[in-house]
């Protein structure tokens, strides 16, 4: 996956190595060197990729690393979207859904109750003690973006997002087509 | 039971809290994954006949647009050296 701010990231590190070589400091150069020194700043941590478990990262959220973080499985059906919160071990800690919000039938399958379910597990979150949360995607329903919507409008700090759908490689035969 | 490490694929770390703009990353490296449009295809079964249909159609779109994006490049160049040079 290309990210351009970490590319240009390099370059400026490359230009800024070239740059501190030569010992002729001229006015223009040593401009050129401050701005990008400026520039190089809002550069901080541009990778999209997750801290793999090998790799040693400095990144820490509340103290913890991206192992230990809690995560929040969004399963967003065609009907319903099941939000639960579980620690890093699988320890279930927070369990809502659309229905015990309250919303019934039809209801259920809109994105305004995926928000409303992801309100309310991010209150009960807090209430626990959770501010850093991975979240895990399943399923492409109605709620599947404004459950993390909902989770950030109640107070949750989302770290990551990770889809999981499953993608069987042929097995299980699914329904038979719809004739509308 | 789960052959593969979690939180390696089809993940994408929010920077500075902008979780649209992270949802959106995700959802156009699936879309050119082709997972979308599989997990789509795959919530109904689809006949082997309607499938070979499928791939035949999207074959030919796919040379015909090909083909259509090399013409319109070429109509649109303007600058390119002298065909009838020398003669």
């Amino acid at each position: 996956m290309f990210n351009l701010r970490c590319a240009v990231l390099n370059s400026v590190s490359a230009l800024r190595r070239q740059l501190v070589t030569p010992l002729n400091a001229s006015v223009t150069l040593t401009a050129l060197f401050q701005v990008i020194m400026l520039r190089s700043f809002q550069f901080q941590s541009c990778s999209y990729f997750p801290p793999l478990p090998g790799q040693e990262s400095t990144l820490r959220w509340a103290g913890k690393k991206f192992e230990e973080l809690p995560i929040v499985h969004i399963k967003a059906t065609y009907n319903n979207t099941h939000i639960q919160l579980s620690d890093s071990a699988g320890q279930s800690l927070v369990r809502t859904s659309c229905g015990t919000e309250g919303f019934k039938n039809i209801k259920k399958s809109t994105p305004i109750a995926a928000q409303t379910a992801g309100i309310s597990a991010a209150a009960k979150a807090t209430a626990k003690g959770v501010t850093f949360v991975r979240v895990v995607v399943k399923g492409l329903g109605p709620g599947r973006l404004s459950a993390i919507k909902g989770l950030t409008m109640g107070g949750l700090q989302v770290v990551s997002i990770t889809d999981n759908t499953p993608v069987p490689h042929n097995g299980c035969r699914p329904r038979k087509a719809r004739r509308m | 039971m789960s052959r593969h490490l979690r939180f390696i694929a089809r993940t994408v770390m929010v920077q500075d809290g902008n979780v649209d703009a992270a949802y959106k990353i995700l959802n156009r490296v699936l879309t050119q994954d082709g997972i979308i449009d599989t997990v789509k295809r795959r919530r109904y079964f689809e006949k082997p006949c309607r499938e070979r249909q499928r791939k035949n159609f999207e074959n030919c779109k796919r040379i015909y647009h090909m083909e259509m994006a090399r013409k319109i490049a070429f109509v649109s160049k303007t600058n390119r050296e002298d065909p009838w040079l020398g003669c």
